[in-house]
């Protein structure tokens, strides 16, 4: 056996793990941007993996990197926690 | 060249200032700080270009030396005993990553119960996270194993241990040939290998699933054995640049005819020196066998300058719980099916206790009337 050809420091494109989990299974609520004008920017500080961002075209969220803990939620208006899953009542 | 007389942390300071480190983290500590304290006065007095980072934690410490080291700097950092313990999880991770590395260490005995004298149980305890590990017999070993740590660990990719024993070599004086800062400048060229770049941003130490982890422990391993050949490579070039006498893997003392030698690492060489002098002026065919290079551990180099001899004392300044001494049963290991000779392990200068001409003697006595080869004789109990 050969031994493969692999980068001297491990290392690997960023989100590699996101796209490894499938995006996100482990969320069970996602933020959702209800109102935009009224997301705060300090949230952009709060949120543990940098995935939300507020600009001037607006608040928004990459899911890739969410894992729904609803830090931002709390902290700011205009963002809702909304349950991932929509299947049938009880499976949880 | 110019000669000082400086304990073996300021050897070691002189030694980081030597090559120019950039980045140095650390976490205050005895007996390492004296070494931090030496090198920030560099610092402070503008001898040395070098961010210093002052952390929570040794964690911190050593995560903050490899966040140097991942953007291309030559990164630095002392410790000991708890602390290198606090570290160990970084300490894998320079070792997996890659990054070349060099760590002092004041050897210092572990808790429980508390101590804070000289031993090797923490150097021992990371012998198994893919750093190269250096003892040092003297001061002027300190300073010269930190020079050629940098090349050694520049070349191969992989991080340094230089180790000292507390007390014994970090705070007692000795005289100390430094090398011209010049001929240093063209010994340790500064080659940048920066694993992070803004512009190509990536993730460092991302999952490597199993069909890819038993290659890079391969790879790593690889770097390793490389070492073996790299490290006297290193060492005959800083004698020649030098004018020092400093050994790459291991050191033979009186081994020509040697029936009976002792092998040890660290301070203790240079009481088992006096001890050799002594027994060779009573007609006795005793040699020495100085190990700088614990990791990788230079099998080939240990078995040729031992298959001649009848007995082999190894003088071990830890204890590996249930097993014995850790060079003993590296040594063990090594020479399976190359000889009858008998081979025992000693335990003594635990937690700084005596290790002095008497306990080598009565290790070396012990060895030559005892017929149990597998067992670690306790000196000093």
């Amino acid at each position: 056996m050969a031994v493969k050809n692999l980068p001297i420091v491990p290392s690997g494109d960023p989100g590699a793990l996101v796209e490894a989990a499938n995006y996100a299974t482990w969320r069970i609520f996602r933020p959702v941007i209800t109102e935009s004008a009224k997301v705060n920017p300090i949230v952009t500080l709060y949120c543990p993996d940098g995935a939300i961002t507020v600009d001037e075209s607006g608040a928004e969220v990459n899911y890739k990197l969410c894992k729904g803990c609803g830090i931002c939620a709390k902290e700011s208006e205009g963002i809702q926690m909304v349950p991932e899953y929509t299947g049938p009542k009880g499976v949880f | 060249m110019n000669k000082v007389l400086i304990t073996g942390s300021e050897a070691a300071a002189l030694g980081a200032k030597l090559a120019k480190i950039e980045v140095l983290g650390y976490y205050p500590i005895t007996p390492a700080f004296p070494a931090m304290e030496r090198l920030s006065k560099y610092i402070e007095d503008g001898e040395l270009n070098c961010k210093f980072i002052r952390v929570e934690s040794d964690h911190s410490a050593l995560a903050s030396v490899l966040g140097g080291s991942l953007a291309g700097a030559r990164s630095y950092t002392v410790t000991n005993s708890q602390g290198l313990l606090l570290m160990t999880e970084v300490v894998y991770h320079a070792a997996g990553l890659r990054q070349p590395i060099v760590m002092g260490v004041a050897n210092r005995a572990l808790s429980a119960p508390h101590s804070r004298f000289p031993e090797h149980g923490d150097a021992v305890s990371q012998g198994a996270t893919g750093w190269i590990q250096l003892f040092s017999e003297n001061n002027q070993d300190v300073l010269d194993n930190t020079i050629q740590a940098f090349r050694v660990a520049e070349e191969l990719r992989t991080p340094v241990m230089v180790n000292y024993e507390g007390y014994l070599q970090s705070h007692t004086l000795e005289e100390v040939f430094v090398p011209d800062q010049g001929k240093v400048d063209a010994f340790l060229p500064l080659k940048r290998m920066p694993a992070l770049d803004v512009t190509n941003p990536r993730g460092v130490n991302t999952v490597a699933g199993p069909d890819v982890y038993t290659d890079y422990k391969y790879i790593q391993n690889a770097a390793m054995e490389q070492a073996l050949e790299l490290i006297p490579k290193v060492a005959a070039d800083y004698n020649r640049e030098f004018g020092a006498n400093s050994c790459g893997l291991i050191e033979g003392y009186m081994m020509d005819d040697a029936e009976h030698a002792i092998v040890a690492m660290g301070s203790i060489v240079g009481t088992a020196r006096l001890l050799v002098d002594e027994l060779r002026k009573q007609g006795k065919k005793i040699g020495l066998v100085k190990v700088k290079t614990w990791r990788p551990f230079p099998a080939q180099a240990v078995n040729q300058i031992l298959k001649n001899v009848k007995y082999v004392t190894v003088l071990d300044k830890n204890i590996v719980f249930g097993v014995g001494g850790a060079l003993a049963t590296d040594i063990k290991a090594n020479l399976y099916g190359q000889g009858s000779m008998v081979i025992n392990g000693a335990i003594l200068g635990l937690g700084g206790g005596k290790c002095g001409v008497k306990e080598i003697k009565e290790a070396v006595d012990h060895t030559e009337s005892s017929e149990n080869k597998n067992r670690s004789e306790w000196i000093g109990l």
